[in-house]
């Protein structure tokens, strides 16, 4: 009997990938969904001052709404990347189950992508599911709000074209493909935060010292171009290297801050998109090939 | 034939990171291991067994020396096809129920299917656990994980077999029933390479043993010879009569040349000889 033991086998990293989201799944680590409910449905009870423009009548809540639900989901999704991917290889070492997986014809890369893609699953799924209960009270409520807008202008004698304007420009506040886009935004950021804990967990002697260093690179990266634009602005060719070497190292999470013009409103255009795609796709290439440079030495 | 395993010259030094002495863990082991043969290596705690054991597998990296399975580097990926292996006390994911297990381990081998299902039945009725198939790990005992770790290490039916303590913490039925799943395995032409410290238990299995002590092999050959003691020499009659014994022992008083120590079995236990090699070692 004979197995393919080239790296990169696709069905061997799925079986790594679909074992790990269950192993999350079944270690109930997804109940943080829970409580992403109980407070996406509170949002939807805020009652916040309105003026009596119909202009602006409830258009508060729906920015809270998507304020709540997206801020939530990148905390989750990002608590999920950095402290789920640490803790998954040094459990394997510990209960010893890296040794049998290990000794089977499973090349190191194999398991390193298995892992990732497993964790990405589940941030995935938390977020599909995140995402439908945020689109279904935005839903509900942008109706609410364009109805009792529509009462208003009525009262005030708007013209028909006038409501429809102020209809559409609601509903541009509401649950739009926009909106889809920055969720998409969300899991890409946590994609590359469970590439650089999966790093971490490749040297590090505990979780929770990759969870802690997991969270230092996050923030960091958080501010880093403007630590760049501060420190490398105007310093020739050795500033630029230097920028671009603290970008590598480290990832520019301020890409990724189109997520929060999109909650203002603004229009995420594909180029936007392809872009933070482009990025998040260098940064996870980057990282898991440094991942399985040290894994690949790593002795058991 | 290329050996099931080849291990030439092995030596393996941990360097702590942060300065420090290194530890030379193995050294100069050389260890072959024919297709077919049940080797068992024997040796205190700290002495080598673990680490040859994972040299063997790529999971450490040799100093120096080479480790082969049936031919291939045991660094390249290739090698693994032809190995099964139950580490000491394994801890498998508790999540999965045992047939899961097995069809987890079954696929990252490449089985699948009817194959794989029919493997799994098949390895599930072989270590008795067909009753737990459905039963998460985290509720079997430690003799059923050792056997479902057995199990796993079979899974893609390989032609060799290493086992690391495999009746570690094991009531005597399960460490039984470990017993005879390696005399089992042997007789369908396995190879096996075991290291245990129940040294009853390696002589029954075992056709070979290696006896390891700080990182050196100190002793090695066939059971029999190692067992044997070298100024005896050892009759076995069938059904010899009171008359013919007697006769014998005239014929040996007669000759001069040689003196009869007494009857029966003179050997010594492998836990003797093991406690020679290693305790009461002078050097």
């Amino acid at each position: 009997m004979s197995s393919p033991t080239r790296p990169l086998n696709p069905r061997r990293i799925t079986v790594l990938a679909v074992n790990t989201f269950t192993q999350l799944m079944r270690m109930k680590v997804v109940y943080f969904l829970g409580i992403f409910v109980v407070i996406a449905i509170a949002a939807n009870f805020l009652d916040l001052p309105t003026h009596a423009a119909p202009e602006s009548a409830g258009v508060g809540v729906l920015y809270a709404i998507k304020n709540t639900c997206i801020g939530l989901m990148s905390m989750f999704s990002l608590v999920l990347a950095v402290v789920a991917t640490g803790l998954l290889l040094p459990k394997d070492a510990e209960d010893r189950t890296l040794y049998t997986i290990l000794a089977k014809p499973v090349p190191r890369l194999d398991y390193l992508l298995g892992k990732l893609f497993g964790i990405s699953a589940l941030i995935f799924l938390s977020l599909v599911v995140m995402d439908l209960l945020m689109t279904g009270i935005l839903t509900y409520r942008t109706n609410q709000v364009v109805e009792t807008q529509q009462q208003m202008a009525a009262a005030l004698g708007y013209s028909p074209e006038m409501t429809a304007r102020l209809e559409m420009e609601t509903r541009a506040l509401g649950p739009t493909w926009n909106l889809q886009g920055a969720v998409l935004v969300v899991f890409m950021r946590a994609v590359v935060m469970a590439s650089v804990a999966l790093l971490l967990s490749t040297f590090s002697t505990s979780t929770l010292f990759t969870a802690i260093v997991g969270f230092l690179v996050l923030f960091v990266g958080f501010f880093q171009a403007d630590a760049r634009e501060y420190y490398f602005s105007g310093t020739g060719l050795l500033g630029r290297l230097g920028s671009a070497g603290m970008s590598i190292v480290l990832p520019d999470l301020q890409l990724y801050n189109v997520i929060d013009a999109v909650i203002e409103g603004k229009l995420l255009t594909a180029a936007s998109l392809l872009k933070v795609a482009a990025v998040t796709l260098f940064y996870f290439v980057l990282y898991t090939f440094a991942s399985w440079l040290i894994f690949a030495r790593k002795e058991f | 034939m290329d050996p099931a395993v080849a291990i030439e010259d092995l030596v393996k030094v941990f360097r702590p990171q942060l300065g420090g002495r290194p530890l030379r863990a193995v050294d100069k082991v050389s260890i072959t291991i024919e297709p077919g043969e049940v080797y068992g290596l024997i040796g205190p705690n700290g002495s080598g067994k673990s680490t040859t054991m994972k040299a063997l597998l790529g999971l450490v990296a040799p100093t120096s020396g080479t480790c082969r399975i049936f031919g291939a580097d045991s660094m390249a990926v290739d090698s693994r096809e032809q190995v099964g292996f139950l580490p000491e006390n394994p801890y498998f994911y508790k999540h999965l129920s045992g047939a899961e297990t097995l069809r987890f381990y079954g696929k990252l081998c490449g089985l699948r299917g009817s194959q794989l299902e029919s493997r799994v039945d098949e390895l599930l009725d072989l270590v008795d656990l067909q009753g737990a198939r459905d039963r998460r790990l985290g509720g079997y005992s430690k003799g059923m994980l050792q056997r479902i770790g057995l199990a796993q290490a079979l899974v893609q039916e390989p032609r060799l077999v290493i086992l690391d303590e495999p009746t570690a913490g094991v009531d005597p039925i399960g460490s039984r029933q470990i017993r005879d799943l390696i005399l089992a395995l042997r007789e369908r032409g396995i190879t096996v390479f075991l290291c245990s410290h129940l040294l009853e238990q390696v002589q029954e299995v075992c056709d070979r043993v290696g006896i390891i002590f700080r990182g050196r092999m100190i002793r090695e050959g066939q059971l029999d010879d190692l067992l044997a003691i070298e100024d005896q020499t050892e009759l076995i009659l069938k059904d010899a009569s009171p008359e013919l014994m007697e006769k014998i022992t005239q014929l040996v008083a007669e000759s001069g040349a040689g003196e009869l120590v007494r009857s029966g079995r003179p050997r010594t236990t492998l836990e003797r000889l093991f406690l020679r090699e290693t305790t009461d070692r002078k050097d």
